[in-house]
Parts: C-alpha cells; sequence; structure tokens
C-alpha cells in the first residue's frame, strides 16, 4: 500500500512556544492510524496543520513538509483542504445550528433539480430536499441511530450532533482521508462501537483515517498503527500486534496511573430527593414521567444510551428547561423550580458542556470559584456600611482561592490566571471548586471526565469520591462511561427512553449492561 | 489593563492626530487653547460614550438606541428651565429630574430590549428612530411656559434650539477654573466626569456588576448559577440609560443650548463610534477605552477644523467628520470576531 499522507519533520511553534517538533508520520490508504496523547500535547495542533485550519497562517504557519497523495500541501485555508478529499470530525461542533440534520450532512453537497441545472447552472439550482433527506437518512441509518432529518441542530443533545457530524463526512464520496477528532469522547460505549465498525468498512474502501481518542480501548482495538504524542513529540510508534493500553498510557503521560475505586459500603435508605412522574423537556435528551429516589449520602450513577435522558435532570432542577411531575427534597415538595432557590437549598449542578455552562472563559480562576457562592450565598462580602452593594472581601477570597488551588491540585500560573487558558482537567476542577464553595448537599455531575486526559480522569473521579466520603454530599453522577461508574457508584440507575429501567449493583456484570442498556427485560437486578 | 495592545483604528486615528497636531504647528495655530478645548471636548462628549458601557458589558451590545437616554435628560433640563431654575440649582434639579424621567424610559425600554434578546442593536436603531417622532409632538404640544422655550411668534411649541444664557450655560465649564499661564483646567467638569468613571468602576465592583459581567459573557453560564437574567439586563440597561440623561445634562451645559426635535438622532453613532476606537469589540470594555476614544476622535474633529479651514476648503471638516463616524462603525463591524465554523 502507497503512502497518502506524509509528514516530514513538522515543526510548529505559538509565539515562541514549541507546540510540535520534529514530527514524522506517514498514513497508508485504508490505514487506521490512531494518534494519542494527553491534553496540550499538540493532538489538536497536528490537526489544524493537516485539516488547512487558517489559525495556523495566522500565527506564522509551519515548518516541515506535508505530503498527500504525492503531491506537496500546504493548505490555505479548510476548503482546500476539503477540496483534495481530506474530512474533519471535530470535537467541538462544526456545524450549523440553525440549519436542520439533513442540510448539515448534505451541506455543500446537495442533490439539485436536473432541470434547474440545465435552465440557472448547478450552483443557481433548486435544492432537492427530499432527496437530500432521503440520502442523510440513509447515511444515518448506517451509524445506527433514528433522528429525524428535519430537526434543527440547534435542538439536539451533544452525543447526537457528534453522530451527525459523523454523518456528514461518511456521507462524502470523494473522501480519501478522514481526520477523527476524539469522535467517541461523547459516545457511549455500544455507540463508540458502533462507530468503529464503521471506520472499518470505510478502511477497507482504501480511506485513510486518522483517529485520536482518549479511549485506549478503542485504539488498541481499531488501530492499524499508533502514534503517541508528548509535549509536542513523537514519543512512540506501535503497529498491530504491538498496541497495548498500559504502554500507551506509560507513554502518554510519562508514568504509570492509579485509577480511582470506591470502596463498597453498607447505605441507609433514607431518600434525600424523590422524583415523581418527573419530565425535563430537553431536546434530544428528554425525561419522561421519571420516578426516582436518591438516598442520602450516597453516590448514584445514572446511564443510558445517548439521547435517553440521563443528562437532563440536573438541568431540570436548574430551570434550564421546562419541567413537569412532582420532586419531593428533604420530604419537601419543590413548587416550582428556581435555580437560585434551589442552590440555596442545596443542590447544584456541574455541567456536561464546560465551555457553554461550566465556565466563564475570560475570567480568572478567582471570580469563576467564587462566582455562585458570591452571588446566591452571599459568601465573600467585604463587611461595611456597603453591605447591600456587595463588594468582594479580597482577604477571603484569596484565602478559600489558594485552599482550594492546594486542594484541588488546580495547575495554574496564578489564581488571577484567565479560566480559558486552563487545560480540560484543571477546568474541571475550577468547576469543582466551584461547587465545594457553594457546599451543595446533593451535586448532580453530568460526564465529568468528558475531553480529559486519563491521569486527570482518575484524579477527578478521586475527587467526587473524597466529597462524597468527607462532607456526606450525595452525588448524581450521569456518565456514559460505565467502566468509571462501576468504579465509584453505590448504585447505577439504568434509563431507557427517559425513564428509569433498573438499578444495578456496580458489581454486575457487562454483559448484564449492556443488555438492560438496549432496554432488554429479563436480566436479574439485585434488590437495590 | 495588563495585555492592553493598540488596535488598527487606534493606531490610524493617532497617526492623523499627530499629523494634525504637526500641521496646526506648522500653521502658526494657538496648541494651547486647542488643547483647553480639548479637555472640554472630551468631557462633553465623554458622559455619553461612558454610557454606553453597562449595555455593552451586560451583552446588549452597542447602545444604538441611545436617543432614548438622550431625550430623557432633555426632558429634564426642559422641565428646569420651564420652572427658570438658573445656575447649580438649576443644574442640580435638571440632573434629578433626568434621574427620574430616565428610569422610567430606561426600564420601557430594557423591557423591549429583553424580549429582543440578540438583536438589541438592531431594535435600539429603531426604538431611537420611532421614539424621537413621538418626541417632537411632545416638545409641541407640552405645555411648557416660559416664553424663552418657545417659538417667538405664535408663543406654542418648544424652539429646536434653548439658549441657556440665563440658566446654566457652562456651569461645570467655569466652576473651578485654574488657570496656569494659558492652560486651563476645567476642574469641575473633571471632578464630574471622574465621579461617573468612579461610579461605573465601582458598579462592576459590586455584586450586581460582577453578575451583569457574568451575564454578558456567559449567558448560560449565569442562568445555571441562579442569576435572573432578565433582572440584571434591565438593571444595566437603566443604568445605561440614566447615564446617557447625565451625558446630555453636561453637553447641553457647555454647549450652551438644549437643541431638540430630531437633533438626538445624530449622536448615538459619535458616540458608538468613540468607544470603537478606544478598543471596544462590542463585548466587555473598559473604561479606560471609553475615554481614550472619546479622547482620540474629538481632539481630531476639534484640530481637523481650523486646519481644513486653512488650507482646505471649510466643508471639508464636515464631510470628514461624517465619514469618519460612519466608516469606524463599518470598520468595526468588518473586524468583529466572527462565530464561524472554523473560527
Amino acid at each position: 500500500m502507497e503512502n497518502i499522507l506524509e509528514i516530514v519533520n513538522l515543526n510548529k511553534s505559538y509565539n515562541g512556544i514549541p507546540a510540535l517538533s520534529n514530527i514524522n508520520l506517514s498514513v497508508k490508504a485504508g490505514e487506521i492510524h490512531g494518534i494519542v496523547g494527553a491534553n496540550g500535547s499538540g493532538k489538536t495542533t497536528l490537526m489544524n496543520i493537516l485539516f488547512g485550519n487558517p489559525i495556523i497562517r495566522e500565527t506564522g504557519g509551519y515548518q516541515g513538509q506535508i505530503s498527500f497523495r504525492g503531491n506537496k500541501v500546504n493548505f490555505k485555508n479548510c476548503a482546500e483542504a476539503i477540496r483534495q478529499g481530506i474530512g474533519m470530525v471535530h470535537q467541538e461542533f462544526a456545524l450549523i445550528p440553525d440549519m436542520t440534520v439533513g442540510e448539515n450532512i448534505k451541506l455543500g453537497r446537495e442533490n439539485t433539480h436536473s432541470l434547474t441545472d440545465r435552465l440557472f447552472g448547478r450552483k443557481y439550482s433548486f435544492i432537492d430536499r427530499k432527496q437530500d433527506y432521503e440520502n442523510a437518512g440513509q447515511t444515518l441509518r448506517r451509524l445506527g441511530i433514528s433522528v429525524d432529518v428535519g430537526i434543527k441542530i440547534i435542538n439536539l443533545s451533544v452525543n447526537i450532533r457528534q453522530f451527525i457530524e459523523i454523518a456528514r463526512e461518511i456521507d462524502r464520496t470523494d473522501l480519501k482521508l478522514l481526520i477523527l477528532d476524539e469522535p467517541t469522547a461523547v459516545l457511549n460505549k455500544n455507540d463508540g462501537l458502533k462507530l468503529i465498525e464503521i471506520l472499518k468498512d470505510m478502511s477497507d474502501h482504501k480511506i485513510g483515517i486518522i483517529f485520536i481518542s482518549h479511549r485506549l480501548e478503542e485504539v488498541q482495538y481499531v488501530c492499524d498503527k499508533v502514534s503517541v504524542l508528548r509535549d509536542g513529540k513523537l514519543v512512540s510508534q506501535y503497529a498491530k500486534g504491538n498496541i497495548y493500553v498500559n504502554n500507551l498510557a506509560q507513554d502518554m503521560i510519562g508514568h504509570t496511573i492509579n485509577k480511582a475505586a470506591a470502596e463498597k459500603r453498607e447505605m441507609e435508605n433514607k431518600p434525600v430527593i424523590t422524583f415523581k412522574d418527573f419530565s425535563v423537556k430537553m431536546p434530544g435528551e428528554e425525561v419522561k414521567n421519571l420516578n426516582l429516589s436518591v438516598y442520602k449520602g450516597e453516590i448514584l450513577g445514572l446511564t443510558s444510551l445517548s439521547g435517553h435522558g440521563k443528562l437532563a435532570l440536573g438541568y431540570g432542577m436548574m430551570d434550564m428547561y421546562p419541567v413537569d411531575g412532582e420532586v419531593y427534597f428533604e420530604d419537601k415538595k419543590l413548587v416550582k423550580m428556581n435555580a437560585r432557590t434551589n442552590i440555596i437549598k442545596g443542590m447544584y449542578v456541574l455541567p456536561d458542556d464546560r465551555q457553554g455552562l461550566g465556565i466563564l472563559a475570560d475570567q480568572s480562576l478567582e471570580s469563576n470559584i467564587i462566582f455562585t457562592g458570591n452571588q446566591i450565598k452571599n459568601m465573600f462580602i467585604r463587611d461595611s456600611a456597603f453591605n447591600f452593594l456587595g463588594f468582594i472581601d479580597h482577604r477571603k477570597t484569596n484565602l478559600h482561592v489558594y485552599k482550594m488551588m492546594l486542594d484541588l491540585d488546580i495547575k495554574c500560573t496564578s489564581i488571577k490566571q484567565k479560566v480559558k487558558e486552563l487545560s480540560g482537567g484543571n477546568q474541571q476542577k475550577v468547576c469543582i471548586a466551584r461547587a465545594l464553595t457553594v457546599d451543595p448537599k446533593l451535586l448532580f455531575v453530568a460526564e465529568p471526565t468528558r475531553g480529559i486526559d486519563i491521569s486527570a480522569k482518575e484524579k477527578i473521579l478521586n475527587m467526587l469520591i473524597e466529597i462524597n466520603r468527607s462532607r456526606n454530599t450525595t452525588i448524581i453522577i450521569a456518565s456514559s462511561e460505565l467502566d468509571e461508574l462501576k468504579r465509584v457508584c453505590d448504585r447505577i440507575a439504568v434509563m431507557v427512553e427517559g425513564k428509569i429501567f433498573k438499578i444495578l449493583s456496580p458489581d454486575s456484570s457487562d454483559v448484564d449492561f449492556g443488555l438492560v442498556l438496549s432496554g432488554e427485560e429479563g436480566v436479574d437486578c439485585e434488590k437495590l | 489593563m495588563k495585555n492592553y495592545r493598540l488596535k488598527p483604528p487606534q493606531i490610524i486615528i493617532s497617526a492623523f492626530l499627530i499629523l494634525l497636531i504637526g500641521l496646526s504647528y506648522i500653521l502658526h495655530m494657538d496648541l494651547v487653547v486647542l488643547m483647553n478645548e480639548s479637555m472640554v471636548k472630551l468631557v462633553m462628549n465623554g458622559v455619553l460614550v461612558l454610557s454606553l458601557i453597562p449595555m455593552l458589558n451586560v451583552g446588549a451590545g452597542m447602545n444604538f438606541g441611545l436617543p432614548v437616554g438622550i431625550i430623557g435628560g432633555l426632558v429634564g433640563m426642559c422641565l428646569a428651565v420651564n420652572f427658570r431654575m438658573t445656575g447649580f440649582y438649576g443644574f442640580f434639579m435638571a440632573i434629578l429630574f433626568t434621574l427620574m424621567i430616565c428610569t422610567l424610559l430606561g426600564w420601557i425600554y430594557g423591557l423591549i430590549l429583553n424580549r429582543v434578546k440578540g438583536r438589541e442593536e438592531i431594535a435600539g436603531i429603531f426604538i431611537g428612530f420611532s421614539f424621537i417622532p413621538l418626541m417632537n409632538y411632545f416638545w409641541t404640544l407640552a405645555p411648557f411656559q416660559n416664553r424663552e422655550m418657545l417659538y417667538p411668534i405664535g408663543g406654542q411649541g418648544l424652539r429646536p434650539k434653548i439658549s441657556l444664557e440665563n440658566y446654566f450655560n457652562h456651569i461645570l465649564d467655569n466652576y473651578g477654573l485654574i488657570s496656569i499661564g494659558n492652560i486651563e483646567i476645567p476642574v469641575g467638569l473633571i471632578v464630574i466626569f471622574a465621579i461617573i468613571c468612579l461610579f461605573l468602576y465601582l458598579y462592576f465592583r459590586t455584586k450586581i456588576g460582577r453578575a451583569t459581567i457574568a451575564v454578558g459573557e456567559n449567558e448560560a453560564f449565569a442562568k445555571l448559577s441562579g442569576i435572573n437574567i432578565s433582572q440584571t439586563r434591565l438593571i444595566a440597561i437603566i443604568i445605561s440609560t440614566i447615564i446617557a440623561g447625565f451625558g446630555i445634562c453636561i453637553y447641553a451645559q457647555s454647549y450652551g443650548f438644549i437643541q431638540l426635535y430630531d437633533e438626538p438622532l445624530s449622536m448615538a453613532f459619535p458616540a458608538v463610534s468613540a468607544i470603537l476606537i478606544g478598543g471596544s469589540t462590542g463585548k466587555k470594555t473598559f473604561i479606560f477605552e471609553a475615554i481614550l476614544g472619546t479622547y482620540l476622535l474629538q481632539s481630531m474633529y476639534l484640530l481637523s477644523v481650523p486646519i481644513a479651514n486653512e488650507i482646505l476648503v471649510p466643508e471639508l471638516t464636515e464631510i470628514l467628520r461624517t465619514f469618519i463616524t460612519y466608516g469606524i462603525i463599518l470598520y468595526a463591524l468588518l473586524v468583529r470576531e466572527r462565530r464561524g465554523i472554523y473560527s
């Protein structure tokens, strides 16, 4: 097989700080080439260069040579890369929110009516929407998801969006090289496997694939070759047969990691919150007539396939989406959902969409950590005659933020550093620090480890266990990472179509979970 | 204010300003007089520019609906003049009336803007456009009594230009005026300006002020954190409107006239271009940026008038002024951070 992509001595730096140094890589037609690395190891920069992202030119271009299908290339923009047959599935979704699923998938490759083709030329021809939607529907069915192609992207959950984005690339016929930046990060295991089958099928059709993932098991399973990046350098390469998760993990972070695990224990069955026929109208993640009691002091895992409602529960409690039904918190009925009063009562939500909902990216670590405590619980306010204006007491704040920084091991240059400059893991720690500042009795956590590298992942999980044990905080973790839930949780509730389907013990086998997740009856559940 | 980078419009305007200063030196103009006047111009227009900041920071964009606040200020001053309140007492009462009227107007304006979230700028333009004809009826029909305000013939309806000569003309300009040689420092004016800056500075350090900035930066985050978005926006918009009302009072006492009818319409654009020259990107804006932008823009206008009169046709200054005002806004729209797919 010939190399369709060859990278020789690639160097790239941002403002004098090297992001990539001396990268040599080649991808053959039909090869699935895995690239792994911790956050900040240069994966995204490499992809930006390959896909001609203008940010590379704006920051001074790169040194080195890239050949694509035998020709030397230096893409000025993404359109050029696309014309050459490169496709990319982004980590941050590159979909147009106000267009429908079908329109997004067929964007730039629309079917047109032949009559108007002849009259006005293809460029100004009428779009054959029916045909477009049919094609898009077919592609989506190949991926195994059922979503109405007429829905606007803005109304869909992150999980489904990821599939749409993948579908858009798969739908292309001129595709030669497909770059996938963490495509499975927001998918659960089953959906991930589905995707991997698709990738294998594409590789059989001689399409080169660059596959970036944090999930090393997948990389081991699917890739023909793996390159490991660390601090902008290529530290090792493995070919199929020699790919082992442990080696990859060690190369990625340079040392071994300890996996987080909570001890098993006996729980008192005293409910802290009870949902009765609770519904949340979060588009694409709807909760419908859910009944659930969460016990005081437990860690409850909440899992489901994408789109079955695990993420919506916390958002519903914070009045982000319309809700219906009854909720009893500490035996008192909540009359009206209101984020402010619910936070005061002792609830808090750590969102899954960190960039969009979790942080004030342009503000300092300090402002981020104290924000909710200060706004809702009037903490850190300077004592003076002007109490009602709420000026900040900087001594109190500094003390608290430094303590948080040390306790949670947040890596930053100072507490005044802007949060957008931190890595994903540290941003998540900032979110946790904010939650701890409010000191909730009940904490909703959604996808706590999404987009975080493996060593930081375990720290985050350990942190959640620690918060639960030391403060007796009840925690509800909504996650698609079954393996993580099994290590951390006391009970795991599986949701199907917006309802609690079964509650399993974390010791249940993967097979049982698999069956329950897909809504199969007849699995023996322990009485919990 | 760390990492402050000069932006292209500032560099262009500054270069032009230096050129103008050079020219005026060659043409033997009195630079000291021009400098004195530039201080007055800064405060005269600066308060109107400052009034944009709360709305920018709450994420409601440039306040193209500035005429709303200005009209509040005009009504306030007209009331003071109508009751023949003169001197400091008159100015103080004008400010007090303005405060009350602008709070009401700002509240209504805020309620409207809360319903057009995301399109505040264009809505603001049209609120201004539609409010002014409405007020034109008011100016002609309102039962003002003071003969000095009314049309001399017929005695009904307010004049387009009401002289403040007998009321509070230059009341701040001349208060505490310190002269060192030829240099005049209008201390009173500067103190008032400083107080408004300080007020804004403190506002953004209060609890509600910090919530304001959070709403402007990430509304979804603020909502999840239990902030009342509508209320926060409403307060910021009311404050913007009130400061705009104060701004026109300060402007009028320097200018010497209350200008009614269609005049407020043309005031929003110079204010917006000033804050853009200062480096605002339509999002979080610093007080410093407003001051810098106003000073650069107004000094440039100030210098270009006599120079153009000297070496070019006089009409050119007005053309230049209009061109720069609107050109800067266009430029800002061109370079404003676009939220595209691959941005």
